[in-house]
């Protein structure tokens, strides 16, 4: 069917020249340099608490990323007309994934004061960590690492740059191409999250296991990859970007997908957390238990509170959704309960007795997002901001729910 | 619009895949007056030879059932080959199985409804039904495997002066109420959905008794502007109420062996896990169901290749989603250092039952990998044949699970080997039966396919469609474009849709009001119709 819109000129899908997000790669690059170079001095020395920070702000900001390049595969899977005028936005914002290969360095210094397996003295007399040595060995553990930034940069570049050859060339035989290639695209990244999830957040405590981790990481990574897209879009319309072309409509849907992808991601939290209260072997329960004292017990609560029962209800109507400072909220309270759902399952192996909140804590993450963000920026102002010659745009700006 | 109102599209047009426009999802240049010729013309015809065949074939497996199960609550379950240590046999099996095999009709109901998937209107009514009777067979199975049925009112949460209650720590009552559930939102769900389509068979019946009983359950439709938006409401709210229920209902299901201690069975993957290949069995089975009804009835040009391309889409989504929860289980297994729970895995893959679980595994995960192909995509009798697979390893997926944990649990000495009986066979078969006499009933006295649905999908209902007066002609993105002056200018009463059927398919035709009514208002706003 025909759609009745006058494509936007090209002028109007750029990022202006002295607009504000141009200042924005500098001003954040430095933010963030500073403050990763200030948390390690505001450490003071005590290392483990250090990388254990850094470490969940590195499984925060890739989150998102990673989240973001799901939502651009899943676009060209599902062949969707809707999301074509926020899909250059979802690029921008896995565009920056290869810097996390960049920011794993330090993991690898920090390797110690993490992941005890990594302590062959400790492992020769722990009869289950010696029946894993064959996964959980430092080799094979940066082969894997390294098979992640190369599949993950592989994927973010191949597809940002193929939409963005589209923009000049046109016509449907790149958006086919992107169709083909996301599934197979889809199935890496299916495998890369989960096992990157194993690899670095799940054997802090190698003692425990749980089928459901890689879905749990994921669950987490995508709907803030959702919030952080509606919220980047709202800013972006804020400041005069996009006018007209992104649609109440559109923010309704985002708004949807965030509802949904914290429903999603309250299912299989609840789900692991259950199935293993339910049964109760030492083995598992082992991972709550140590989240069963003092302050970390409270900030589970909280966690049920804020990742679900609030947004839950906030999220659910359609009135809330279309508000852009009511959906701004939302999303950026997501963002922020992710971050500490993060902050849940790294930091209970270092404090063990409570929350020992830290200015190394604030300072970490801050530093990662505002790397992460600073590239973004600089990606958003390298191409345009729509991907303007889709063959799906005219049906995208026509989008009306109903 | 780019396209003439009078165009017929075709297959090819559908299998073109047009990527700046959508593919069409009814051909044969039908309006909305022969969709309703179309899909009505099953109902009121006098019932074929074949349909009678049907039904005797499907009721002479009901016939099995009933004996098998009259059987079964004469002597007790120690008909069936149930052993210690497995307690649990087939009966369980078939009742995850067609639990499974119902998520299909509500996720295409309910949550593509919710996602706008605009095909799942030629499919939705049929793939709903499935899902009541397959709900139906499913519940059948934990009533006989009580043993004594006579008091399956036990599980309700009766007050009673033994003050006995159920365990409600016991994933069994969980069950009980999940499915329960279930059953009544997706019938209220498809009722509702059948109201309109109910007027519409109210006002084609030819004899009394049709016309009273088509009109007691069409609940006095008018097709008013007024019903349509209550109807809207209703139908949006059952389908945010049915979509939790997809997840809940198999993840459910799936705690009935997770929360055990069992290794094999306790794994927190398996609520998503369950959820998705119930998803596959589901879709599975519509296809097995679909492609012969389209070819039978007549349906081919609603019920389209593009809606079976769809399909197997989602099974090949569905089944890589079970074969990811296969591997992570397996290594997980092994990464637990778990000497049990690594027994259990091997002994699936290697044990005595390995020929089961290399049947689940070729059948779920290898089969469905055919559909990377366009070819197996869109070849019915294909697709047809894959489905049947499909159907077959997610028997043996619930099998697996059941049979191969139990038979070989914590004490060598009690191993046993699990062998059903011929009554386990008969009850198996004999659910079959139930399931296809229902679903043969279904398609004589409702219209299998959503008519009021398939309309609203129909480039006709676009309120810009061609031949449409637009009030003030607004495109949809106001601020960027202008108003289409051949759009307003364009003549519309020579174009109008409602003329004669574009192609030859529709013989003589009642008066038809209530279809008119339904197209009218499944335009949108008042005023924009002639």
């Amino acid at each position: 069917m025909g759609h009745h819109v006058t494509l936007p000129s090209n002028e109007s899908v750029q990022l202006p020249a002295g607009h504000r997000l141009r200042r924005f790669p500098l001003i954040f690059g430095v933010v963030g340099v500073l403050c990763l170079a200030g948390s390690w001095f505001a450490a003071g020395g005590d290392h483990k608490a250090f990388y254990h920070s850094y470490l969940t702000a590195f499984l925060f900001g890739l989150s998102i990323a990673l989240g973001a390049l799901f939502f651009t595969l899943f676009q060209h899977a599902a062949s969707a007309g809707w999301s074509v005028v926020v899909r250059r936005v979802a690029e921008n914002l896995m565009a920056p994934l290869p810097i996390f290969a960049l920011l794993f360095i330090p993991l690898w210094f920090g390797r110690h004061d993490l992941y005890h397996w990594t302590d062959l003295e400790h492992v020769a007399h722990d009869p289950v960590l010696l029946g894993k040595q064959g996964f959980l060995n430092e080799g094979f553990w940066m082969v894997r690492a390294a098979i992640y930034f190369g599949l993950w940069t592989l994927m973010s570049w191949w597809f940002r740059s193929k939409s963005i050859r589209q923009d000049s060339e046109g016509g449907t035989a790149l958006s086919r191409l992107m169709q083909m290639r996301s599934y197979p695209a889809i199935m890496a990244f299916a495998l890369t999250i989960s096992f990157a999830a194993i690899d670095w957040g799940m054997s802090l405590d190698p003692h425990w296991y749980s089928t459901m981790w890689g879905v749990y990481y994921f669950a987490g990574s995508i709907v803030s990859a959702f919030a952080m897209l509606g919220f980047s879009v709202l800013l972006m319309q804020r400041w005069g970007l996009l006018q007209g072309i992104v649609t109440k409509d559109h923010f309704h849907d985002i708004g949807k997908l965030v509802f949904a992808f914290t429903v999603f991601w309250a299912y299989i939290a609840f789900s692991q957390y259950f199935l293993i209260w339910y049964a109760n072997i030492p083995e598992e329960t082992s991972f709550f238990h140590r989240r069963a004292v003092n302050t970390w017990y409270v900030l589970g609560i909280y966690l049920m509170i804020g990742h679900f029962g609030l947004p839950f209800f906030f999220l659910m109507g359609r009135t809330l959704k279309k508000i852009p400072w009511s959906l701004a909220l939302g999303c950026v309270w997501i963002i922020t309960f992710h971050y500490l759902d993060l902050y849940y399952v790294v930091m209970p192996n270092v404090h063990k007795s409570g929350i020992t909140a830290s200015l190394v804590d604030g300072l970490t993450a801050i530093g990662v997002l505002s790397i992460y963000i600073a590239l973004a920026a600089w990606f958003l102002g390298k191409a345009a901001l729509i991907p303007q010659k889709d063959p799906r745009l005219p049906e995208s700006l026509a989008f009306q729910n109903f | 619009m780019s396209e003439p109102a009078t165009r017929i599209y075709t297959e090819a047009d559908q299998l073109a895949d047009p990527i700046a426009e959508r593919a069409p999802l009814v051909l044969g240049g039908y309006d909305f007056h022969s969709v309703t010729e179309v899909v009505a013309a099953v109902v009121d015809q006098k019932a074929p030879r074949a349909w009678w065949i049907a039904l005797f074939a499907s009721m002479s497996l009901l016939g099995i059932y009933g004996v098998s199960v009259a059987w079964l609550v004469w002597e007790g379950t120690g008909v069936w080959g149930l052993n210690n240590p497995v307690f649990w046999g087939w009966a369980i099996v078939n009742f995850v199985f067609w639990v499974g095999i119902g998520h299909a009709g509500t996720l295409i109901s309910a949550i593509l409804f919710l996602f706008r998937q605009k095909w799942r209107t030629g499919i939705n009514r049929a793939a709903e039904a499935m899902t009541l009777f397959a709900v139906v067979c499913a519940l059948s199975f934990p009533t006989i495997h009580v043993g004594r049925i006579w008091l399956l009112y036990w599980a309700i949460p009766l007050p009673n002066q033994m003050d006995a209650w159920p365990n409600f720590r016991s994933p069994l009552v969980w069950d009980f109420f999940a499915v329960s559930i279930y059953g009544t939102v997706s019938l209220l769900f498809w009722y509702t959905g059948l109201i309109p389509d109910l007027a519409t068979m109210r006002d084609r019946a030819r004899t009394k008794w049709k016309r009273l009983i088509y009109g007691f359950f069409a609940l006095g439709w008018r097709g008013s502007n007024r019903h349509w938006q209550n109807y809207e409401a209703a139908y949006l709210i059952l389908a945010a109420l049915a979509t939790p229920l997809v997840l809940s209902v198999h993840s459910i299901v799936s705690f009935d062996f997770a929360t055990s201690q069992l290794p094999g069975w306790h794994t927190t993957i398996f609520p998503p896990y369950f959820v998705a290949g119930a998803i596959f069995s589901g879709f599975g089975m519509v296809m097995t169901l679909m492609v012969p009804s389209r070819e039978w009835f007549g349906l081919k040009n609603l019920i389209t290749i593009r809606h079976l391309e769809n399909m197997a889409k989602i099974i090949l989504l569905t089944g890589c989603i079970v074969g990811y929860a296969y591997a992570m289980e397996f290594f997980i297994a092994w990464y637990s250092g778990n000497p049990y729970e690594q027994f259990a895995f091997m002994n699936r893959m290697f044990g005595p039952y390995a020929w089961a679980y290399w049947t689940m595994v070729s059948c779920n995960v290898i089969s469905p990998q055919l559909f990377w192909f366009k070819w197996c995509r869109t070849t019915p009798w294909f697709l047809f044949v894959v489905s049947i697979f499909v159907n077959i390893g997610m028997w043996f997926e619930r099998f697996v699970i059941v049979v191969s944990s139990l038979s070989a649990d914590f004490l060598v000495s009690s191993w046993d080997y699990y062998s059903p009986t011929i009554w386990d066979v008969g009850c198996f078969v004999g659910s079959f039966g139930l399931f296809f006499t229902l679903y043969t009933l279904f398609v004589r006295f409702v219209p299998q396919v959503a008519l009021a649905e398939v309309k609203s999908v129909m480039p006709e209902a676009d309120p810009h469609f061609e031949g449409y007066s637009h009030g003030g002609g607004q495109p949809p993105v106001a601020s960027s474009a202008a108003p289409s002056t051949s759009e307003a200018n364009s003549d519309h009463v020579e174009t109008a849709p409602f003329g004669e059927p574009v192609a030859a398919v529709v013989t003589s035709i009642d008066g038809d009001q209530s279809d008119g009514d339904s197209a009218d208002n499944e335009n949108g706003s008042e005023g924009e119709v002639e």
